[in-house]
């Protein structure tokens, strides 16, 4: 949406004159998109060998932030995950029984189990759930900081306790 | 993300026409989301690009925007579906579902912290490359072994 309206200001498009009923142009359009203008912010800061502001140091962290980036954080480690799971299963000889009986045989004590478990489950259920309210979110609902909080702390709750449900019930 | 429209709350008719209604005008605010609401509305007219525009703008961006949406709840249909259902539909549903959702997301990723024609092409490649390797680890694991839902079963009955 945001795209649209200002790929027609940047082409210099009249939208406040409904009366015409053609388009009209200034003189000279500014064809950019915002894809170019960001590529060109990059390149010449880049060229110009500009130092970078301090951005993560010194603005102070809030829970919203810290959910999005472990939203973002699971999903390339589970899309890691997946992706090595699928290179070994093509690369390695032996099926899927023998290495699991393989791992087996390192007799690890349960507790290491039960971490190793969650260290799969807990990412898998934090990022479905939070998935879940970025959902709610492209529907248009939820803005509002003190949902945001809230939907926030549900997620995190949630995770943690199925999470630990699938381990302790499955 | 949460600075865009919050348009169900002025256009009674929700979000989703907007989707589908390309050449209609319509009227609406586009305020920035903050503690209290909208303390500086803008009046912005939406037009269909049909109407206006001696050529079109390209509607692949929100496109890809929603069949990212579409694939995430086709995923989130998959989980129940595989362990009530589990089977070579599933398996290979998830394989799809989840490569998608992952290529799509990593794409996200690099497109926010990778910039530079030459390198995005380059790591867009890489990503391609990886994606095709893991769909194909993905369908020979169902074909020659015991499928994604067994080996989670499997995996978890240790």
């Amino acid at each position: 949406m945001a795209l649209l309206l200002r790929t027609f200001t940047r082409q210099g498009t009249c939208l406040f004159r409904p009366q015409f009923g053609i388009l009209c142009r200034h003189a000279v359009p500014m064809g950019t998109t915002a894809n170019e203008e960001m590529n060109r912010f990059w390149a010449k800061n880049n060229k110009l060998n500009r130092p970078m502001s301090p951005h993560l140091t010194i603005y102070k962290w809030s829970m919203p932030m810290m959910m999005s980036i472990t939203h973002r954080g699971t999903g390339v480690g589970l899309s890691g995950g997946i992706s090595a799971f699928a290179l070994l299963a093509l690369v390695l000889p032996g099926n899927y029984p023998y290495y699991l009986d393989l791992i087996h045989s390192l007799s690890v004590g349960p507790a290491l189990l039960s971490l190793a478990k969650f260290g799969i489950a807990f990412p898998v259920s934090y990022h479905t759930l939070n998935g879940i309210r970025h959902l709610f979110w492209d529907s248009g609902k939820g803005f509002k900081i003190p949902e945001v909080y809230r939907s926030g702390y549900v997620v995190i709750v949630l995770s943690i306790l199925t999470s630990i449900a699938a381990i302790a019930y499955m | 993300m949460a600075a865009i429209v919050r348009i169900s709350s002025v256009c009674h008719r929700g979000v989703k026409p907007l989707f589908y209604r390309s050449s209609l005008l319509s009227r609406t605010l586009v305020a920035q989301q903050k503690d209290q609401d909208c303390p500086y509305p803008l009046t912005a007219r939406i037009h269909g690009s049909s109407s206006l525009y001696a050529g079109s703008v390209s509607k692949a961006a929100s496109l890809h925007w929603t069949g990212e949406r579409v694939v995430s709840v086709l995923l989130l249909a998959l989980g129940p579906a595989a362990y009530y259902f589990p089977g070579p539909a599933v398996d290979y549903s998830l394989a799809a579902a989840l490569t998608l959702h992952g290529h799509w997301g990593i794409g996200q990723v690099l497109t926010d912290y990778v910039h530079g024609e030459p390198k995005i092409k380059m790591v867009n490649a890489g990503l391609f490359l990886l994606s095709t390797v893991t769909f194909a680890g993905l369908c020979y694991f169902n074909y020659n072994d015991v499928g994604i839902c067994k080996a989670v079963a499997l995996l978890w009955s240790k």
